[in-house]
């Protein structure tokens, strides 16, 4: 957001749960170092979507957790609790949080109307009300963290992850929390994806949460954490289109805000949020060569290999600094390409919402 | 430090289109909470709401949500002035939980009984929550930074920090910021489930209060920095001094049992106001008439503040709880209240709790003479915000 952070930002924990890679910084590496997809799966009369195995989430929740949350908060908690453990902050950290969701808690809202469907005023759930309430996932894993500053949920279609470590950024760097966890979360529902086919969203779907701590790089520096990363500018702005639809317009004033925040002329190498919804991904493409000129860069997205949804914004993040780190940008044929440099993490949703991030090595 | 001004202020509310008609209500200490008209409420045990009479013009294939939002920003900046090309460039954040959700559930519920349903690519357009602030970018030409907040309750309240720290951290110097809700079946049935609402108008405060009352409405406003307000010769209605965001941290539904999440948010707004608890001579209370909320915000307030100071009311108890448009209604209350010199009161008030150690300004508006005012907001999941508001 800023142009003008006062505090640098720093990366000091990962959390990632999705169909291709579950765990902390040193599990994401293992992954980008030799990047593989998981399948796509076909379920009913749905389009295939990459879904987490029904395994996962049982391994990370605890029974009880697993009794009381919704599926899509037990995703929040069990990636933030990953993120908060790798970065070893305590519950007296001035913690904030902020989730980016596209979708929200689905499957609650149509379980909490069949059951008045079904039974009237008596099928009503006291339990499921609420989780159709979109903020349900960032106040279980405030709970979770214990994290008692700045509590944020942001939904935009398509960039909700970027856009949440774009606003956590700003609040570290303002000054206004000494660390935040932020990232993005969403499940796949069939009526939602229904809904997103009507609505033209043709991309290959998926589910999954990431979250990044991130922190004052003095703040951390301070406390010995281990420094993932750095986030050395980011912006977000809109460009005009109609809502849910695609626009024209292709000056970018996010990117060259990040840049400018970076100090950099250009970035070394892309995350872009391609998804494979075709007029979408056409429209990225031509705001992020216009933002380039005559310079070639190389790009990739992780949303092909893990199916979209709001945590592959963070896992874009996370990524990036990876391959700030390694000097590796990984590609969709499961190798990887070498790269120096910083990395620009860009998002551009349907509706116009627009994110641009500047990656550096720690 | 960019001091943070209001400009414009815009409002849809259960008194009906504008800000005249939603000041002549508060001042005048009308309930505007009556029989439930949008959705069928048989079988439940309350059947009450304060609904919005009337929806602006506009689209039908917009959602209602998407229509009281409309008429609410586009008042604001033409109450603000700002044509065209300011508006190109300012920041929309929108506070928001239901989004479009009452035409998506009648969509729904027809397909589930094999009736004949709407079109639903139309109902499930704008369902989410972001669909408001897309649509009023779209319709408006704001074309700035823009995001959607979800903190429940206290959503609309919280848009307005959002904006203010937009401008305070040199990102736009002018933006549109605040919350909108319809009446939906999903609230509605959500809260009876909770057994949180009350079957007669709901009594903030008061020693025999039983629940919450819904109500649905939008209220927008234009924030600026004093100084391009000030080069554009326009008076400000007031300034937004501060604000203080927390979460509890302690419960998806209930907030912590002593108030101090809450307490801490009006704290931290102070402090960012540089303002001492004794100069703050208004608080517009979350006060939702549930016995948990407005006994534990009464204690917390009692913390800040001290027994018997500052007023305190509940403009709930004549628009009902908006939801995620409370916060932002209340914002404009609040700098109502400062401006008109007026505390309006807490409807419905007969007999004060005793637990309750100040002054709830009982059914009729009060004058006074305010320096310092602030708007408590708190939501699902332990979401704290206090807004401080300063005379001009």
């Amino acid at each position: 957001m800023s142009a003008l952070p006062r505090r640098e930002v720093v990366i000091t924990g990962v959390g990632v749960v999705n169909a291709a890679v579950v765990g902390a910084w040193p599990a994401l590496g293992a992954w980008l170092d030799r990047p593989a997809s998981a399948p796509p799966r076909q379920l009913g009369r749905e389009r295939p979507a990459v879904r987490l195995p029904e395994a996962t989430l049982p391994g990370l929740i605890d029974p009880v957790d697993g009794r009381r949350l919704s599926r899509v908060c037990q995703l929040t908690v069990a990636a933030v609790r990953l993120a908060v453990a790798e970065a070893g902050l305590g519950p007296a950290a001035g913690l904030g949080v902020v989730v980016g969701s596209e979708l929200g808690d689905f499957s609650s809202t149509i379980a909490f109307a069949d059951g008045y469907l079904e039974r009237g005023p008596a099928g009503l759930s006291a339990l499921l009300f609420p989780n159709t309430v979109m903020n349900t996932m960032a106040a279980t894993a405030a709970i979770a963290a214990t994290a008692r500053e700045l509590t944020l949920t942001l939904n935009v279609p398509t960039i909700a992850g970027e856009l949440a470590v774009a606003r956590g950024v700003a609040a570290v760097a303002g000054g206004r929390v000494d660390a935040v966890v932020a990232g993005g979360v969403d499940e796949l529902n069939p009526l939602v994806a229904q809904m997103l086919d009507v609505l033209g969203d043709g991309g290959l779907r998926g589910e999954g949460a990431t979250f990044l701590v991130l922190e004052a790089e003095s703040a951390a520096r301070a406390r010995g954490a281990a420094v993932l990363g750095r986030l050395t500018g980011a912006a977000w702005r809109a460009l005009p289109a109609r809502p849910w639809g695609v626009g024209r317009q292709v000056a970018s004033r996010a990117i060259a805000e990040a840049l400018a925040r970076a100090g950099r002329s250009s970035p070394d190498w892309i995350y872009v949020s391609a998804s494979g919804d075709g007029p979408r991904d056409v429209w990225e493409s031509r705001v992020v060569a216009t933002a380039l000129g005559d310079r070639s860069v190389p790009s990739v997205s992780l949303a092909s290999l893990v199916g979209h949804h709001a945590g592959v914004g963070a896992l874009h993040v996370a990524a990036a600094a990876w391959t700030a780190q390694s000097g590796r940008l990984p590609t969709s044929t499961g190798a990887t390409a070498r790269v120096s440099g910083a990395g620009l993490v860009h998002g551009l949703g349907r509706g116009g919402g627009h994110v641009a991030l500047m990656v550096e090595a720690a | 430090m960019t001091r943070v001004v209001v400009t414009g202020l815009g409002v849809t509310s259960p008194f009906g289109a504008g800000v005249k008609a939603y000041w002549a209500g508060l001042a005048g200490g009308v309930c505007a909470i009556r029989p439930l008209t949008l959705i069928d409420a048989s079988g439940f045990r309350c059947r009450i709401a304060a609904e919005v009479p009337e929806v602006g013009t506009g689209s039908a294939r917009r959602s209602r949500a998407d229509r009281l939002a409309l008429a609410a920003a586009a008042e604001a900046l033409e109450d603000a002035g700002l044509g065209a090309a300011d508006r190109a460039g300012a920041a929309l954040v929108v506070g928001a939980v239901g989004g479009g959700m009452l035409e998506a559930e009648s969509w729904y519920w027809a397909r589930t009984r094999g009736e004949r349903a709407p079109r639903w690519a139309a109902s499930l357009r704008g369902m989410l929550p972001a669909a408001h602030a897309e649509t009023l970018a779209h319709r408006l030409g704001l074309d700035g930074p823009r995001h959607t907040v979800v903190t429940a309750c206290s959503s609309g309240a919280v848009a307005l920090a959002e904006a203010a720290e937009l401008i305070t951290d040199g990102v736009v110097d002018v933006a549109v910021a605040g919350g909108v809700d319809a009446v939906t079946r999903m609230c509605f049935m959500g809260f009876n489930a909770l057994r949180l609402l009350d079957p007669e108008p709901c009594r903030p405060f008061d020693r025999d209060r039983r629940g919450m009352s819904i109500g649905e409405g939008a209220a927008f406003v234009v924030l600026e920095s004093a100084e391009r307000a000030r080069s554009r010769g326009r008076r400000a209605h007031a300034e937004l001094a501060g604000h203080g965001s927390t979460t509890d941290a302690y419960h998806v539904t209930a907030p912590q049992p002593q108030g101090e999440g809450m307490a801490r948010a009006m704290r931290a707004a102070l402090d960012a106001a540089r303002a001492d608890p004794t100069a703050v001579g208004y608080v517009n209370a979350h006060g939702t008439a549930t016995p948990q909320n407005d006994r534990i915000e009464a204690s917390a307030i009692t913390q800040v503040f001290g027994a018997g100071r500052p007023l305190v009311s509940s403009t709930k108890s004549m628009i009902g709880h908006t939801m995620a448009a409370a916060g932002s209604l209340e914002a404009v209350a609040t700098i109502l209240a400062l401006t008109h010199e007026i505390v309006p009161p807490t409807a419905n008030l007969s007999t004060p709790d005793p637990e309750v150690e100040f002054d709830c300004v009982p059914r009729t508006a009060r004058e006074a003479a305010i320096e310092l005012a602030m708007s408590n907001s708190f939501g699902f999941g332990g979401q704290n915000i206090a807004l401080v508001f300063r005379r001009v």
